[in-house]
């Protein structure tokens, strides 16, 4: 299957995507690749928590990573089934249920829950109260530059309205 | 790979990006607390848009953006989002009337 090199080709060889090539064809550098891809997809197996689990496991990754590291979250909408749960339901004529899938990790776990349209509130309530705690090192407004700059425009509004008044 | 400016014009294209594509959207946010960085992004896979700041104001705003959020993926993206403003206008006013009550 390999095509002989000539001078049109790239000067490595064609190299085809990892998931093509059968594993006993590939080379010693395509194996070494292939083998650390399924000892990523080990480490990085996703836990799937329910609601009050999952914000303590939040809060904790907050925790940790205030040194250095950083968390991530993603929000996305889902229904949790396969293509073919989906077909099977919409050709039945049932609606499918929507939930809001929440993952969180700090590139050394990850950690996900689903909300429903019944729970999202509180949900949204707790986590609000997380985000707000653990957000502390934003720059806040600083004030006293605001009111330096508000008083400098006051004293030139002042002196510009002074003139016409004289005259 | 674009970061807009404006806070609003983030939430109004990303919400129309969500209408549009309910299904493949999708809304990342990353923070780092020792830079004290907040970088938000909503993708859909085909069009990127991302926003980061580094203000405590702007956390405030990401808030009812995560409100919106929830609202729209739990409920379904038909949801009117004036129901969101509408309900944190519900839970001010019970404050109001138990000062009412002291008085």
């Amino acid at each position: 299957m390999h095509r002989p090199p000539n001078k049109f080709s790239p000067p490595g060889g064609f190299r085809r995507a990892d998931h093509q090539i059968p594993y006993l064809l590939c080379d010693s550098r395509e194996k070494k690749s292939l083998q650390c891809l399924r000892i990523c997809k080990e480490y990085s197996s996703e836990v799937l928590l329910q609601l009050d689990p999952f914000l303590n496991e939040l809060t904790s990754m907050f925790e940790k990573s205030k040194e250095k590291g950083s968390v991530w979250v993603t929000l996305k909408r889902s229904s949790l089934k396969s293509k073919l749960q989906k077909r099977k339901l919409s050709s039945a004529g049932e609606s499918i249920e929507y939930r809001c899938l929440i993952r969180a990790t700090d590139a050394k776990k990850t950690i996900s829950t689903s909300v429903g349209a019944k729970d999202h509130q509180r949900f949204q309530a707790s986590y609000a109260t997380i985000l707000k705690a653990h957000m502390t090192a934003l720059k806040k407004r600083e004030r006293k530059d605001r009111k330096k700059s508000t008083e400098a425009e006051k004293k030139q509004g002042t002196s510009t309205t002074t003139k016409p008044k004289k005259l | 790979m674009v970061y807009i400016v404006s806070w609003d014009e983030f939430v109004d294209r990303s919400v129309q990006l969500f209408k549009a594509d309910p299904e493949s959207t999708r809304y990342v946010f990353k923070y780092r607390h020792c830079d004290g960085k907040l970088v938000l992004k909503v993708t859909d896979n085909k069009e990127c848009l991302k926003f980061k700041t580094d203000q405590a104001q702007e956390a405030r705003k990401m808030e009812k953006l995560n409100n919106i959020f929830f609202t729209l993926m739990a409920r379904g993206p038909d949801v009117d989002l004036s129901e969101v403003n509408g309900k944190e206008q519900m839970e001010t006013q019970p404050v109001k009337k138990g000062r009412g009550r002291k008085q």
